[in-house]
């Protein structure tokens, strides 16, 4: 029972980022073409990205619809997606050690404090870069612990 | 959640309040959704800290959560009085890359277009609607890192095991 719900939530997962990287494409697609949904799918982003073009890689002509960073933590979010049935699999639930999360979470944390306070300007694909490796660990933390509320839900039903 | 269902409200407002503020000030929100997550990891080193038991992950997907919700609110009307700043920030950033990019093309200047004319209730309670969608699957992926960082608590010393590490108020030993 506990493999069939681990298993939704990852598929439920990765449906989600999948459609959620497909619509950060399609937004300059869109635009591209003159589509008004493209002006409403950058809408959609601005909540969760500033969506400075200079900080964005370009398609279609356009920005995509969030920055270098976002990109690389959604696309670094999609590869965890990828390796999590190799490295945990779906029998139980177990969250990383909080070591591997701070090691994961290095570089990302130097390069913005480092931008930040002036120190270097990082390039977009730097951004991507540290995005990638923070984004990779976070479905590990993700899948479980919704599987894991999940998990208890039902129990709590039954 | 252990028989003992952990304060929600308190933590969740509060790391809901800090990401909300911080997401909406124009050069602050410069590190997007990380805000966001910060402000529910907040909430649960907050919950976590109050409660007598060890806390799951699944606790700090439901309080990150709420703070993702909080956060879309304060977040919504913080933007209100930042609104013709960041627009004004936005042109002035997109006429700084005109000049270093000759070749930006004059569409990109009404890209974002959508949502910067005059505010609308329909307007607003789009935003609220769809901020509130993304912060809050944001909120509980920071908030279960939190609980991971945070949530366990060390377990009660047997018996004739000393203890050496001070308790906090409130916390007796018996």
């Amino acid at each position: 029972m506990m493999k069939n719900r681990i298993l939704l939530v990852y598929l439920a997962s990765l449906g989600g980022i999948l459609a959620w990287l497909g619509a950060i494409v399609l937004a300059p697609y869109l635009r591209s073409r003159g589509n008004p949904l493209g002006k409403f799918l950058y809408f959609c982003f601005s909540p969760v990205c500033h969506q400075i073009p200079g900080r964005s890689f370009s398609t279609f002509g356009y920005p995509m619809a969030v920055c270098a960073r976002c990109l690389g933590i959604y696309s670094g979010f999609l590869a965890g997606m990828g390796f999590y049935p190799l490295l945990r699999g779906f029998a139980e639930l177990r969250l990383p050690k909080m070591k591997i999360f701070l090691a994961f979470s290095l570089p990302i944390v130097a390069d913005t404090a480092g931008n930040l306070l002036g120190l270097w300007a990082s390039t977009n694909v730097l951004r991507l870069a540290t995005g990638i490796l923070w984004g990779a660990v976070l479905p590990f933390y993700f899948v479980t612990g919704l599987a894991e509320l999940a998990s208890r839900a039902k129990k709590r039903i039954e | 959640m252990n028989g003992q269902k952990p304060n929600v409200f308190m933590p969740a407002l509060i790391g809901g309040a800090v990401a909300g503020i911080l997401s909406g000030i124009p050069l602050v929100n410069c590190l997007c959704c990380l805000w966001i997550i910060g402000g529910a990891i907040l909430a649960s080193y907050l919950a976590a800290k109050d409660s007598p038991v060890s806390l799951k992950a699944g606790d700090g997907a439901v309080i990150g959560a709420f703070a993702g919700i909080f956060a879309a609110f304060v977040r919504v009307f913080m933007s209100l009085p930042f609104r013709a700043t960041e627009l004004a920030l936005f042109r002035k950033i997109m006429e700084r890359l005109s000049e270093y990019v000759p070749e930006t093309p004059a569409e990109w200047k009404d890209m974002f277009s959508f949502g910067s004319g005059p505010i609308s209730l329909a307007g607003l309670l789009l935003g609220l609607f769809l901020s509130a969608a993304i912060f809050a699957i944001l909120g509980a992926l920071g908030g279960i890192i939190g609980m991971a960082l945070f949530g366990k608590k060390p377990a009660p010393p047997g018996e004739g095991t000393k203890i050496e590490t001070p308790q906090d108020p409130g916390h007796r030993q018996s």
